[in-house]
C-alpha cells in the first residue's frame, strides 16, 4: 500500500478537522481527492507530507509514519501546495532549478512536454507571472521530480480548460508509469475521468460510496430548464430552485428524458440533465447530519 | 540550495551595510586630530553627568593620545558599528528569514521539501550570519590603513578581539530575530517585538541603577574599551567564572536562541 490511514484525526485546537478518516492507495493509483471548501481535503495531505501532525489514528505513507519519519516520506514524494507558492523574486527558470535541485532524478521528458505546452517565459522574473502562470510553474516544479507519490493539492486552480487538459494528459502519462499520485480538485467531471477512484470528503469525513452514489443518482432526475413565460410544468416535474439566471432546477417524477419530452416543444429554451453539478453534490451531502448519514449507509 | 538562495536575497544588503559601516567609520578617524585638540582645552566631557559618561570623556581626553585614540575608537566604532548598524542589520536580515517566507505563501512549499526543519533554519541562518559579522570584521579592520594616515598605530589583534565580541553581540541578535521571525506570520510583527525589546533595553541601560540589567552592557565602551588597550585577552572574555567572560553570555544567548527557534520551527504546523 502507498498509503494507509485508518481513523486518522486531527484538531486544531478544540476544532476537529478530520474525524476518523479511513483511505487506502495502492502503489500505482490515482485518487480523486473531491470536497466542499474548508471540508479537510488539505490538511488529510499535510498531514500525509508530514507537515501538520495528526491527532489520533493509525497513518502510513511509502511504509512510513508521517509523524516520526516524514523526510524519509518527503524523499520519495512530491507535494503541491493548495496556495500557489513560487518565489516572486526568481526568474521562472531560477526557481525551477531550485525546486528540482532537491531531487536525484526528474522526469525529463514530462519536463519538456509540460514545459512546451505551457509556453511560460522562464526568463522572466515570477513576479511579472500572471496567477495561471505562477499555478504553471508550482505545477512543473512539483511533477517534474521523479519520485513514487505525489500529492497535489488543487493543481487546476487558476488554469484555464486548455491547461486543464495539458495537466491531464501529464497525470494521465505518469499514472501510465506507475506513479501513485492524490489528486484534490472542485472540478468533479475532469478528475472522475483521470482517476481509478473518487473519494468524497465532506465536514472531514470520507462520504462511503452507497450515499455519493445514490446522491448522484437523486441528481440524475434534476432537470435545468429554462422555459417561456407561462409555460405550465406538468404533475411528474417539481420545482426545487429558481437559479439566478432564470432557468428552473426541476426534479423528475421518473426518466427525465420522458418528463422532457412531454413538455410543448415550443415552450423550451433551455434544456440541461444529467450533468451533476458539484454545488449541488454538496448540498445534497452536507442535507443529512453525520451521523444520520452513517445511520442511513449502514447495513 | 537554500543556503545559496538566502545568500542571493541578502547580499545586496550586507554590502550596503558595509559601505555604511565604513562610511562612518571613516570620518571618526580622520577627525579625531582636530577633536583630540579640542578636547584638551575642554572640560565638557569630564562634568558630564552619569558616571559612565564621565569615564568615556576622560579616556577620549587621556594625556597620552594614543590610549585617548583607542578609547575614542572603541565608543564609536562600537557604538555605531554593532550597537547601531549592526544591531539594525541583524533585525533587517533576520525578520525577512521566516516571516517573509509566511507572508510570500512559500513557506509551505519550503517545509515540504526533502530537507530537515534543520537543515532549513542552518541553511538560511549561517549566510545571514555572515552577512551580519563579516561586515564587522572587515570595517573594523579597514581601521588600521585609515588609522595610520593620520599616525595612529591600532593594533590587530586587540581590534580583531573587539570585531569577534561586536560580531557575537549582534550574531546574538540575529538568533533573537531568527526565533521571533519563527514564530510570526507577519514581519511588521517580528519588527515590533524584536524592536520594543531594543528599545526597552536602551531605556534600561540609561537609568543608572538599572543599566547592568540591559543587554546593551554587554556592548558598550566598557566592554570594548578594555579589549582594544590590550587590558583583557581571549581568555577573560570566555571566563566567566575568573573575569567578566561577556562573549560567553553572547555566546550562550545566541545558542539559546537558536534552539528556541529549532524547536519552534520543529513544532510548528501549517
Amino acid at each position: 500500500m502507498a498509503i494507509a490511514v485508518r481513523g486518522l484525526k486531527k484538531s486544531f485546537g478544540r476544532h476537529e478537522v478530520l474525524h476518523g478518516i479511513d483511505l487506502q492507495l495502492a502503489a500505482g493509483e490515482l485518487l480523486g481527492l473531491v470536497g466542499p471548501n474548508g471540508a479537510g481535503k488539505s490538511t488529510l495531505l499535510r498531514c500525509l507530507i508530514g507537515l501538520t501532525a495528526h491527532s489520533d489514528g493509525q497513518l502510513t505513507v511509502l511504509g512510513h509514519d508521517p509523524a516520526s519519519a516524514a523526510l524519509l516520506i518527503r524523499r520519495r514524494c512530491c507535494y503541491l501546495p493548495g496556495e500557489t507558492s513560487v518565489y516572486q523574486t526568481m526568474t521562472g527558470q531560477q526557481f525551477l532549478d531550485f525546486a528540482l535541485g532537491f531531487y536525484d532524478r526528474r522526469q525529463d521528458a514530462l519536463l519538456a512536454q509540460l514545459q512546451q505546452h505551457f509556453a511560460l517565459p522562464l526568463r522572466q522574473r515570477v513576479r511579472s507571472y500572471s496567477a495561471g502562470m505562477k499555478q504553471k510553474l508550482a505545477i512543473l516544479a512539483a511533477l517534474a521530480p521523479d519520485v513514487d507519490l505525489y500529492l497535489l493539492d488543487e493543481p487546476d486552480r487558476a488554469l484555464d480548460a486548455s491547461m486543464r487538459f495539458c495537466l491531464r494528459d501529464a497525470l494521465l502519462a505518469m499514472k501510465r508509469a506507475g506513479k501513485t499520485i492524490v489528486l484534490s480538485s472542485h472540478h468533479l467531471r475532469e478528475v472522475e475521468s483521470l482517476t481509478d477512484r473518487l473519494e468524497f470528503l465532506v465536514d472531514g469525513r470520507i462520504v462511503p460510496t452507497a450515499e455519493f452514489e445514490a446522491a448522484r443518482a437523486e441528481l440524475r432526475r434534476r432537470l435545468r430548464l429554462r422555459l417561456r413565460p407561462g409555460c405550465q410544468l406538468p404533475a411528474n416535474l417539481r420545482v426545487l430552485a429558481h437559479d439566478a439566471d432564470g432557468a428552473l432546477v426541476v426534479e423528475a417524477d421518473g426518466d427525465p428524458i420522458a418528463c422532457l419530452l412531454a413538455l410543448p416543444r415550443d415552450q423550451i429554451l433551455g434544456a440541461e440533465f444529467g450533468a451533476v453539478r458539484l454545488e449541488e453534490l454538496y448540498q445534497l451531502l452536507l442535507r443529512a447530519d453525520p451521523p444520520q448519514r452513517a445511520a442511513e449507509v449502514s447495513p | 540550495m537554500i543556503a545559496g538562495k538566502t545568500w542571493r536575497e541578502i547580499r545586496v544588503m550586507a554590502l550596503v551595510y558595509l559601505l555604511i559601516l565604513e562610511l562612518l567609520l571613516v570620518p571618526v578617524i580622520l577627525l579625531w586630530p582636530d577633536f583630540y585638540v579640542d578636547l584638551q582645552r575642554s572640560s565638557l566631557f569630564r562634568n558630564l553627568p552619569a558616571d559612565w559618561m564621565r569615564r568615556i570623556g576622560e579616556g577620549w581626553g587621556d594625556k597620552n593620545e594614543d590610549i585617548a585614540y583607542l578609547n575614542w575608537l572603541s565608543a564609536h566604532l562600537f557604538f555605531k558599528g554593532v550597537n547601531l548598524c549592526g544591531l539594525a542589520a541583524a533585525v533587517l536580515l533576520g525578520t525577512a528569514l521566516f516571516a517573509r517566507e509566511r507572508e510570500a505563501l512559500t513557506f509551505e512549499f519550503l517545509l515540504a521539501r526533502p530537507v530537515s526543519r534543520a537543515h532549513i533554519l542552518w541553511a538560511k541562518s549561517w549566510p545571514t550570519a555572515l552577512c551580519v559579522t563579516l561586515p564587522v570584521f572587515v570595517a573594523n579592520w579597514s581601521a588600521i590603513w585609515w588609522s595610520a594616515r593620520i599616525d595612529q598605530p591600532v593594533p590587530f589583534w586587540p581590534l580583531t578581539l573587539c570585531s569577534l565580541h561586536g560580531a557575537l553581540f549582534v550574531l546574538c541578535f540575529l538568533a533573537f530575530t531568527t526565533w521571533v521571525s519563527v514564530l510570526s506570520r507577519v514581519q511588521a510583527h517580528v519588527a515590533f517585538w524584536v524592536g520594543g525589546v531594543t528599545i526597552l533595553n536602551i531605556g534600561i541601560y540609561l537609568v543608572p541603577r538599572l543599566r547592568h540589567g540591559s543587554v546593551f552592557r554587554l556592548s558598550d565602551y566598557d566592554s570594548y574599551a578594555p579589549l582594544l588597550l590590550g587590558n583583557q585577552g581571549l581568555v577573560q572574555m570566555f571566563d566567566p567564572i575568573h573575569h567578566a567572560g561577556l562573549s560567553f553570555y553572547l555566546v550562550v544567548g545566541t545558542a539559546l536562541f537558536f534552539w528556541l527557534a529549532l524547536r519552534a520551527l520543529r513544532r510548528l504546523e501549517l
